[in-house]
Order: structure tokens, then C-alpha cells, then sequence
């Protein structure tokens, strides 16, 4: 369990990074808080030859508010935990960030890292879904955006090309008649969900407007599910509007078995945080972050 | 909480006080000595390239690329390291059993996931790993055998070539009118349950560093061993390559060796005569018929140890756990010794996570069968079962699995009056990891047990707990025996833990609880499990299991008081977390009359202790280890009575010892102290240094009893939408006799019922049926953290013998009854019978029918 040799470079600017990522590319990874890239390498089942730590990179360490909230790749968990502006303008990372991992972990894993990373079981991909955010990729190309739904492509392959650097993610401004919440089942505390729900739901006057239901840990990439999405519109928030949802989410959803749950069970908690998902969203229009 | 308490406690000085753990000044700020810690100038790094496979032949190895990359010292083939190392070979043997012949590496054939192929020794860790991937090796894949049943399977390809049908023993044992007994009861009630596989899982992996005197060829092994003088002598059995009557000619010609192995070989046949007398050899014929070379590799290994005239030093510092994983002496051990002796260099190894998980050592993958006749009215008749138990691929060294069903003999009826018992089994070998001792390592006789009862009273429609009642043994009515062999006295009172429990238990709040989860979909359950165990036992408890095996039942010990008066007390126990040094203080600071700081612990090196086969092991640390102490401080303090009283001018039954002032009753101010004595002898003697004062012994135990009981409590919060559970309370009453400390007494409870809830809740050691690991890493091998664990009501009853230090074991109780405990208020809560002990939450929704199998 050491990982193998690697050549380590550990640039003052995004322009230096994207430099060494042109040239390196294939062969070279970003390393932002190392949470998942490193244990990887030691068990070898990565061995990049190049590692480019972003870690003293300024630029990248801002929170920064803009009809939403934009944060930037070297952007700690836990600083994201604590930031007021997160919690006011982007609720639902608010909400999904004590999920993530142990405290541990969230000093010094990247909230950005785990997007990039795309592991299907965590949190932050399925925020990105929910919340419809735009993804920053830079290179030496220039930058362009991608919309999350494009992003995530598969079990941990995102539209993110070898020389290119997830620089920021703006996650959208929430409406104030939005609720939102992260519910998950996870075997112990701190553990990967074995399913979890990061949604959102729009009820202002009533009646639901708009809401977003995006899961993680039934499918090769966190997934929205459109049906049960649209079932809700037009109605007013109560339990047996929930439980319709929950019966289509039950329906759609496609998991597979592992050490862990059967697809069985994964189907029936997805129904179960769909009801409690939505419940608890709900409880929290209108009131202030 | 013990208002009904009939006990007593020694009430003096330090026993039975909360004193605080003295290790933890030096643990809790990152002083204490792991093995890792131990660096010897240019040490070089070893690390294992284990195979890949679960099955396969070794075709050819290439080591040649990985031996020329910069930094690697030498890459020793499997083969390489066994033409210089003598094989495992089976201690422990019984009728029926075969214990295969294996070396310290495979170099024709790997028999599970991990198997160790060959070794690298480098200027890192990091580079030997990276030389790892440069070996080339060409296997051809054979037949895995991933479960029992394909283990059984007719004509499946098998593991050992003389173990036919991968059986590797067949026990059976039968007491009492077993035939009479079920054709008479009212009812047989019969019903299968299993436990599928474990791992223990210390916080610290194993490890090993072997120190190389460059002048003398001396090796200093610094290990993580529970056991360290049975690693030393193993090591020195199994370190040579020569043999036959060369050896024997070295060994003749050392004067000092000779006259050292006769004395302890008489002292031996004198201290086991009865044992001895006891012993058959039905085991050793048994083998010899499956292997006609047991002999020849028994003479090498015996003539290893007479001419080992250079017998390794064992040292064990601090050790970050084991729950008995690490008594066992492993093949990495052997073969890291046997490189560094051939390179002449100090060479470490420590065990990474991934390599604890795959050979480190697991437990508990076993499957019985059980009936229990029983008459309509709850009497309970008779039991018996039949089991099968996947031991993995090796055998475990020196104590192999096959001490598990041996004690299952002697404790699976528990506490109950029974007439009639039988037992029948198998022990298999599958392609997966080495099983081990595991805290309790016999626990799923309780759990069977205690899970069976709650069947067979749901079934005669009366209650868990008045089913209990009915047949638990009483005071004044017990038998002298169990009928499996081993002899009662009042220590094993089962029956005082349970009722105390049963008042404990609020039966109409219960009910309310249930109703109010129920009100919420939830689903609210109580379990109870009673058991005994033997801590250390009565002298006819290991011979009740097999012939000869009193030995076990003894612990030796030394105490001295050095030229300066400092006390020094020698243990031969290898503590590894359960406060050994703490306590041992405790016992012979009230012995002596000093207060804790004057007592010194020494403990793990082979050097300076006493030889123990077991080291810290068997629930033996309070009544043996201690007692040893107790008993070698108190033959001190008489002495040092004797000589203060002349320098007094009084007589010895009017000394006084209080806080280290040795005075005559009533004069305190007159006094002397330990080092005026201890320098009075010293000029006596001429001396200056060393020991003036020395006392060593051999410890035998409690007289009949050494018994410890408890009775669990378990209540369960089921939640029917997610299947997650909750512990709202959990309670255990226990009698381990008069508590030394009782915080170290609660630490080793809450822990081993933390093991327990992991045992159901979370922790499965995944195979799949190709016998390939799943779970290789933290993220999928759960141990459950202190967010799992509830707060755990303790209350203890602390019965006294007439014994001379009656503190009874009490380090593996909470593992034993916590599974037992657990699934019984499952089964409670969710009205179905529970057959297995692994309930993750997509099992307690199976179960509770709210999903699809």
C-alpha cells in the first residue's frame, strides 16, 4: 500500500498548471485534496506519472457570490461547510457537505475534487444535477462550460479531456420559495450511501412549481428521474404527492446489487428518501439560511 | 445499581479501584514503541507479492527485472526461502483430524487470495513494492473451493492432497442416554443456522522487525506477538536447514544447552506427571497414518531446537491489539526471519491494511445444525448438533482451528441442566483466508444456543426468559460436573447474572416502547443470552477437551527487588490493550504496600520473562498473570518482612508495610524503607547491583473454579422503511469474581460487545463463490465506529471463592454474548425466527417481508 514513484509538480497558477497538463496530459493528474487520487495510488490501481498539485494555487480558493455561488478547485469541504454565502445562495451544497465523509476527510478533500472525480456514490455530483450547475474547464485551449447534465458521463469518466482543469463550479441561486435537502442511507456514519437523494422543490403559493430529484449510489453516474420530477407539478406538496413520486422513482430506478445492498433494497430506500426527501425539503421554504 | 449485591471486593489499598490506565501517558501523546517504531541502522524493508489467484499451480518465476532495480537488496523465491526453513507442523492433533505439512511460502501451488509467493527486501517499502510488480510469474488457474458446500462436493479438486474431500477432521463426541433422551422427549425441535466469515481487526496490522547482530549472527526479533516466547522457539525450530545427527552432534557438545534441556525437560515430566498419564496418541497416529512424514519433519524440527544454540530474542513492546490475531505464529514470521538471517541485515516488515484483510486472520465461518428434545412444559432434555467449520487454507500454528469444536465439546449445552449431548462435525479447508482465534473464539456455541432457545420457547408458546428460568442451573442444585466433562463451583452461577438481568428488565415499559415504534413504523425487540465461560477454568477443563493439555492452565512469574530497593515484577503475558500494566501494579503495589509508581512491569522480552506457550491469551491475564504476581510479591514481602524485623529488632507478625514505610504496628515514625533493606542484604551480600531479593513460581489457578457468567440485554430499534437499527439500551450483568480495576473491566466489556454489534450489523468478510476477497479495504469491510455503539449498562456481581486471587477473565465475555443477544431481539422485534448472524439492513427488510428476497 505505497504508491509508486511519481514526478510531483506543484505550480503558483492556474496558467502553470494548464501548461503542465498540456504537456503531460494522459500521463498526469490534478491534485487537489488527494482524499480519493491518493489512496488509489496506494493500492496501485492508478499510477500517474505526473501529479500537479493545485494546492498553492490562489486563484482557485475563492468562494465567490454571482447570482449563485461559484466555487473554485482548491475550495476545502469543510471551508464550504462553514461559508455563510454557500449557505445562503447554494442551500442544497450547504445541506449535501456534512454528508460528505467524515470531518477528517472534509479538511482536506475539495468540493470540486469530488465532482471531478465522479464517483456515482457521492454527494456532490448529484447537487450539481439538482442544481443544474455550470462547470469551468480550462486548458491551454481556453475555457468553456459545461451544464452538469453533460458532464457526468459515466462510473467515474466525465466530459473533462486529459489537459483540462476543472477550475470552478457555479452552482445557481436558489428561488426563496425553494426547500431543499440531502437525505441519504449509508451503513455506518460517514460511509458512501448505499442510496441517498440531493433534491429541491419549488412550492411557493402552494402549489410545486418546479422540483429536482437527483440520486446517488443506484446507477453509473448520479441520475435525475424526470417522471417522477414532472409528477409533482401542479400539485400541492402533501405526503400522497410525495408517495406518488416515490412509487415512480421506485419504478425507474435501475441499481445493482453489491456486498452492500441488493437492487431490491436500494429501490425500496430510493422510495423511502424520495417521501423524506421531499418532506423535509419542504419544511424548509422560507425559512432563512 | 447493585442494591442486591451479595459480594465483596478485597476493599484494600489499590484492587478494585478505578486507578487510571498508567499506559496511557505514554499511548494517548505518541511515546509508546509500536513495532513500526523500531528502526535498527540500516534496516531494509521487506514486502510480499502474494498471489492473485485463490487456486493455482506456480509454473515458473521470474525474478530476474525485479532484482535489478536500484534500491532492492535481494528477491527471495518461495522456493528459496523454504530450502532453508522446516515446515508448520500440527500441534494440536486429535483422532480423526490431519493437519497438513506447510512451509513458510508456496512455491508449487497458492491456496487462497494473499498466498505468499515470494519476498522482497529493499532500501524502502515504497521500492520493494514497485519490484513487486517487476516479478513475472505463470499460473495455471485451478478449481476454486469458495463455500463449504462445494468444500463437500464429491470429486471437487482439493486444496491438500491427502485431505480427502477437503476434510480435514471428523469429530464426534456423544454424553449422556443421547438415543433415550430424544425418543422420550415430547418434542424435537430441529433447525440450521450459519455465521459466515470474519476477520479480528486490530487497530495496529501485524509486523516483524529482525535485528541481525553483524558479530555473532544474533537474531533480535521485535514482533507483534501475543505470544512471544512460542515465536522464539518456533523460530529457532524452524530457522535451520540442517538436521539429522549433525544437529544432534552440536547439541551434544554444548555443554550448557545440554545440561539447560535436561532440567527443563525433567522439570516438565515431573510438573505433567498426571497429564502425561492422561495423554493417548490417538491424534498423533491418526496423522502419522495420512502422512508417513510427519516423523521425519518432527526430527528435523527437534533437532532444530536442541542445536539452536543461538535461540532468537523475542521482543513485544507496545502492541495495538490482536483480539487474537496475533497469537498465532505466522509464515511471514518465519520467512522475514529467514531472510534476514541469510542476508546478514536487519530487515522490517510491517503488514499494510489490504495484506491484514486478505491473511491476517479471520474467524467464525461456520454451520450447524441443531435439534434440542424437549418436553411440552419447557424442560429441556437433550441437544445435539452437527457443524461444519471452513477453516480456510492453512491451518493456524500452533493452535489450529481444531481447537474450536473442541471447545465447542465442553460449553455447548451452557448453563442449563441437560441430560444428554452429542456433537458432530467437520472442519473443511477452502481456498480463503487463515482462521484464527477471535476474541472467544468458541462463541457461536452461545450464540447456536442462545439463539435455539428463543426458537424452541416460541414454539412450546412460553417466553424466551421463563424458558431460562425453567432450565438454567441453580445454587444448590448444581451438578460437580457439566456433563461434557468439566467441574462447577459457585463461580458458575449463570443463574444469579440472570435473574438479576430479569429484574433489570422494565416488561411493561417494554411493552409500551413497542407499541410507541410501532406507532411510528418502526419495530421495537428484546434479546437475552446467557453463557459461562471458563477464565481461566478448573484444573480438568483443558483435559476435558483433549488428554494432556493441563500445561495451558499455568502461568510462571518472577518478582525481584533490585540493590536500590526498586521492585521489579516479570510477567509472561504480552499485553496488547488490556491494561496489563495498570492492573499487575495494582495487585502487587497492595501486595507490597508501595505505592504504584515503586512497581516496575516488565513483559514481552524473551530475555528476562518466564516461558509461556501462550503469552496473553485464554482470559488468563486476571486469574494466572496476576495471580502470579500476587502470589511472587507476597513470598517477597515475607522476605523483606524477615530482614526489616532483625534491623528493627522485632518480630516479623509486627511489621507493618504502609505506603512503602516498613515499620513496627504503631511506630510509623521508626520506619525504613524498601532500599534500606534492599541495601542492608546488598552489603550483606558484597553486591551493589542486580537483584537482591528474587521470587519466581508457577501459578496454578483458583482451585475449582475460574469461572466467568454473564446474561445480555439487548433491546432493538428496528426502522421498517430503511432497515437501519438502532441499540437504545444494551445491559450486561457479568460475575468475573472481585474486579481488580473496575474501568478496565468495562473497557474490555463495552469492547467486546462493540464486536458483537459488528458481528451482526456490519462486519462480513466477503468471498464470492470463486473464493475471490471482496472486501480488500476499510470501505468494504466495516467495523463499526463509536457512532454504532451504544452506551452498554454494566453491573457487575463480584462473587468470591476461597480461592487466593479469584479475579476470574473477563476479556472475551462481551464478544461471546453480544451476537447471541443482538439476534434474539431481532428476531423479537420483527416476529420471525433468525437463522444467521449477519443482518445487514437489506437483510431486516428481507426478514421483515417489506422486500423481495
Amino acid at each position: 500500500m505505497k504508491n509508486p514513484p511519481f514526478n510531483y509538480h506543484r505550480p503558483a497558477t492556474v496558467a502553470e498548471a494548464l501548461d503542465l497538463l498540456a504537456k503531460h496530459g494522459d500521463d498526469a493528474k490534478v491534485l487537489a485534496g488527494g482524499q480519493s487520487l491518493l489512496p488509489v495510488m496506494a493500492l496501485r490501481l492508478g499510477q500517474p506519472e505526473h501529479l500537479i498539485d493545485i494546492s498553492a494555487i490562489d486563484e482557485l480558493k475563492a468562494i465567490s457570490v454571482n447570482d449563485g455561488v461559484t466555487i473554485g478547485a482548491m475550495v476545502r469541504h469543510a471551508e464550504a461547510e462553514k461559508s455563510a454565502e454557500v449557505k445562503q445562495h447554494a442551500p442544497l451544497v450547504a445541506a449535501a457537505l456534512p454528508h460528505v465523509g467524515h470531518r477528517a476527510i472534509r479538511n482536506r478533500g475539495t468540493v470540486v475534487g469530488s465532482i471531478a472525480h465522479a464517483d456515482a456514490a457521492a454527494e456532490m455530483p448529484a447537487v450539481c444535477l439538482a442544481t443544474e450547475a455550470t462547470m469551468t474547464i480550462a486548458s491551454t485551449d481556453g475555457a468553456r462550460t459545461v451544464a452538469a447534465a453533460d458532464f457526468f458521463e459515466g462510473f467515474f469518466s466525465t466530459a473533462l479531456a486529459p489537459h483540462e482543469l476543472l477550475s470552478h463550479v457555479h452552482f445557481p441561486a436558489a428561488n426563496a420559495t425553494t426547500g431543499t435537502a440531502v437525505v441519504e442511507v449509508s451503513r455506518r456514519h460517514g460511509d458512501y450511501a448505499m442510496c441517498g437523494l440531493a433534491c429541491s422543490i419549488d412550492a411557493g403559493g402552494g402549489t410545486i412549481s418546479s422540483a429536482a430529484l437527483a440520486f446517488f449510489g443506484v446507477a453509473g453516474t448520479a441520475v435525475r428521474v424526470a417522471d417522477a420530477e414532472a409528477s409533482l407539478i401542479g400539485k400541492p406538496p402533501t405526503a400522497d404527492a410525495f408517495a406518488a413520486a416515490a412509487d415512480i422513482v421506485k419504478a425507474t430506478l435501475d441499481p445493482s446489487d453489491d456486498i452492500h445492498a441488493t437492487a431490491a433494497y436500494r429501490k425500496h430506500i430510493a422510495a423511502t428518501l424520495t417521501r423524506r426527501g421531499l418532506a423535509e425539503a419542504t419544511s424548509t421554504i422560507g425559512v432563512p439560511a | 445499581m447493585t442494591d442486591t449485591k451479595d459480594t465483596q471486593t478485597s476493599g484494600l489499598g489499590f484492587m478494585g479501584q478505578r486507578v487510571q490506565r498508567v499506559e496511557d501517558d505514554r499511548l494517548l501523546v505518541g511515546k509508546g514503541e509500536f513495532v513500526a517504531d523500531v528502526l535498527p541502522e540500516g534496516v531494509l524493508h521487506a514486502a510480499f507479492l502474494r498471489s492473485p489467484f485463490p487456486h493455482a499451480t506456480i509454473n515458473s518465476i521470474n525474478v530476474t527485472a525485479a532484482a535489478r532495480l536500484p534500491g532492492v537488496h535481494k528477491v527471495f523465491t518461495g522456493a528459496e526461502l523454504n530450502a532453508i526453513t522446516n515446515p508448520f507442523l500440527p500441534m494440536f492433533m486429535a483422532d480423526g483430524v490431519y493437519t497438513p505439512l506447510y512451509k513458510c511460502m508456496s512455491d508449487e501451488k497458492v491456496r487462497h487470495v494473499g498466498d505468499l509467493v515470494a519476498l522482497v527486501v529493499a532500501e524502502s517499502r515504497y521500492v520493494a513494492e514497485d519490484a513487486l510488480e517487476l516479478i513475472e510469474i505463470d499460473y495455471t488457474e485451478l478449481t476454486p473451493v469458495g463455500t463449504i458446500d462445494q468444500a463437500l462436493e464429491p470429486n471437487r479438486e482439493q486444496l491438500w492432497e491427502k485431505a480427502d474431500g477437503n476434510v480435514l477432521g471428523n469429530l464426534s463426541d456423544s454424553f449422556g442416554p443421547v438415543d433415550q433422551v430424544f425418543s422420550r422427549a415430547d418434542h424435537v425441535i430441529t433447525r440450521t443456522f450459519e455465521c459466515p466469515r470474519q476477520t479480528n481487526q486490530p487497530m495496529e496490522t501485524r509486523g516483524t522487525v529482525v535485528k541481525v547482530d553483524k558479530a555473532t549472527g544474533h537474531l533480535e526479533i521485535h514482533n507483534t506477538s501475543q505470544a512471544p516466547h512460542a515465536l522464539k522457539w518456533a523460530l529457532a525450530a524452524m530457522l535451520t536447514d540442517e538436521g539429522g545427527i549433525k544437529n544432534f552432534g552440536k547439541f551434544v557438545r554444548n555443554a550448557d544447552r545440554r545440561q539447560a534441556f535436561t532440567a527443563a525437560a525433567k522439570d516438565f515430566l515431573s510438573k505433567n506427571k498426571e497429564s502425561l498419564k492422561a495423554q493417548d496418541n490417538a491424534g498423533q497416529v491418526s496423522q502419522l497414518k495420512k502422512d508417513k512424514s510427519l516423523l521425519k519433519h518432527q526430527g528435523k524440527m527437534a533437532m532444530g531446537l536442541l542445536a539452536s544454540t543461538d535461540y532468537p530474542t523475542v521482543k513485544a513492546g507496545d502492541i495495538g491489539g490482536a483480539f487474537g490475531s496475533k497469537g498465532p505464529i505466522t509464515r511471514e514470521d518465519v520467512a522475514v526471519a529467514a531472510a534476514a538471517k541469510k542476508l546478514g541485515k536487519s530487515v522490517q516488515w510491517i503488514e499494510d491494511r489490504v495484506e491484514n484483510l486478505m491473511d491476517g486472520g479471520q474467524a467464525r465461518e461456520e454451520q450447524f445444525t441443531i435439534s434440542m428434545a424437549v418436553d411440552s412444559d419447557g424442560t429441556l432434555r437433550g441437544m445435539k448438533v452437527d457443524f461444519v467449520l471452513d477453516q480456510g487454507a492453512y491451518p493456524g500454528f500452533p493452535i489450529s482451528s481444531l481447537i474450536i469444536p473442541l471447545l465447542w465439546k465442553l460449553y455447548m449445552p451452557g448453563p442449563y441442566n441437560i441430560e444428554a449431548f452429542e456433537l458432530n462435525g467437520q472442519i473443511v479447508a477452502t481456498n480463503k483466508g487463515r482462521v484464527v482465534p477471535y476474541r472467544g473464539p468458541w462463541a457461536n456455541e452461545t450464540w447456536l444456543r442462545e439463539r435455539m432457545l428463543d426458537v424452541v420457547a416460541r414454539e412450546l408458546n412460553i417466553t424466551p426468559a421463563d424458558l431460562r428460568a425453567k432450565n438454567v442451573m441453580r445454587e444448590g442444585s448444581m451438578p460437580d460436573a457439566f456433563i461434557t466433562g468439566p467441574t462447577i463451583d459457585e463461580t458458575m452461577s449463570v443463574a444469579k447474572t440472570f435473574d438479576r438481568a430479569l429484574e433489570m428488565i422494565d416488561f411493561d415499559q417494554l411493552e409500551e416502547d413497542k407499541a410507541a415504534a410501532e406507532a411510528k413504523g418502526h419495530r421495537l425487540g428484546l434479546g437475552i443470552a446467557s453463557y459461562h465461560e471458563a477464565a481461566p477454568g478448573p484444573p480438568n477443563f483443558f483435559s476435558s477437551a483433549q488428554p494432556g493439555s493441563d500445561m495451558l492452565l499455568s502461568e510462571d512469574g518472577r518478582a525481584e527487588i533490585q540493590a536500590d530497593g526498586r521492585i521489579v515484577m516479570y510477567t509472561s503475558q504480552s499485553p496488547h490493550g488490556q491494561s496489563h500494566e495498570t492492573t499487575y501494579k495494582q495487585v502487587a503495589a497492595d501486595e507490597f504496600g508501595v505505592p504504584l509508581e515503586d512497581v516496575e512491569i516488565v513483559w514481552g522480552d524473551t530475555d528476562r520473562t518466564q516461558f509461556s506457550f501462550l503469552g496473553t491469551g485464554g482470559s488468563r491475564g486476571g486469574p494466572l498473570g496476576a495471580g502470579v504476581m500476587r502470589m511472587t510479591a507476597r513470598e517477597l514481602r515475607r522476605q523483606v518482612t524477615d530482614v526489616a524485623a532483625d534491623m528493627l529488632e522485632a518480630a516479623s507478625s509486627d511489621i507493618e508495610i504502609i505506603d512503602g514505610n516498613i515499620h513496627v504496628a504503631g511506630v510509623p515514625a521508626k520506619g525504613i524503607t524498601y532500599a534500606d533493606v534492599a541495601a542492608k542484604v546488598a552489603t550483606d551480600k558484597r553486591t551493589t547491583s542486580g537483584p537482591v531479593f528474587t521470587e519466581q513460581m508457577q501459578y496454578d489457578g483458583v482451585g475449582n473454579g475460574g469461572w466467568s457468567v454473564a446474561t445480555h440485554v439487548a433491546w432493538v430499534d428496528i426502522d421498517l422503511e430503511t432497515g437501519l437499527v438502532e441499540i437504545p439500551r444494551y445491559l450486561v450483568v457479568e460475575d468475573c469474581g472481585p474486579i481488580i480495576n473496575p474501568g478496565v473491566v468495562d473497557g474490555q466489556i463495552r469492547g467486546g460487545v462493540a464486536q458483537g454489534v459488528g458481528a451482526v450489523f456490519y462486519e462480513r468478510h466477503h468471498y464470492d463463490e470463486q473464493a475471490n476477497l471482496l472486501s480488500t479495504t476499510y470501505m468494504d469491510y466495516l467495523v463499526p465506529t463509536a457512532m454504532e455503539i451504544p452506551h452498554i449498562d454494566i453491573e457487575h456481581m463480584e462473587t468470591l471463592t476461597d480461592g487466593e486471587n479469584d479475579a476470574r477473565g473477563t476479556g472475551e465475555g462481551g464478544m461471546i454474548g453480544a451476537p447471541a443477544a443482538l439476534t434474539n431481539a431481532v428476531s423479537d422485534a420483527l416476529g420471525v425466527e433468525v437463522y444467521e448472524q449477519y443482518l445487514p439492513p437489506y437483510r431486516i427488510l428481507e426478514l421483515a417481508g417489506v422486500i423481495d428476497r
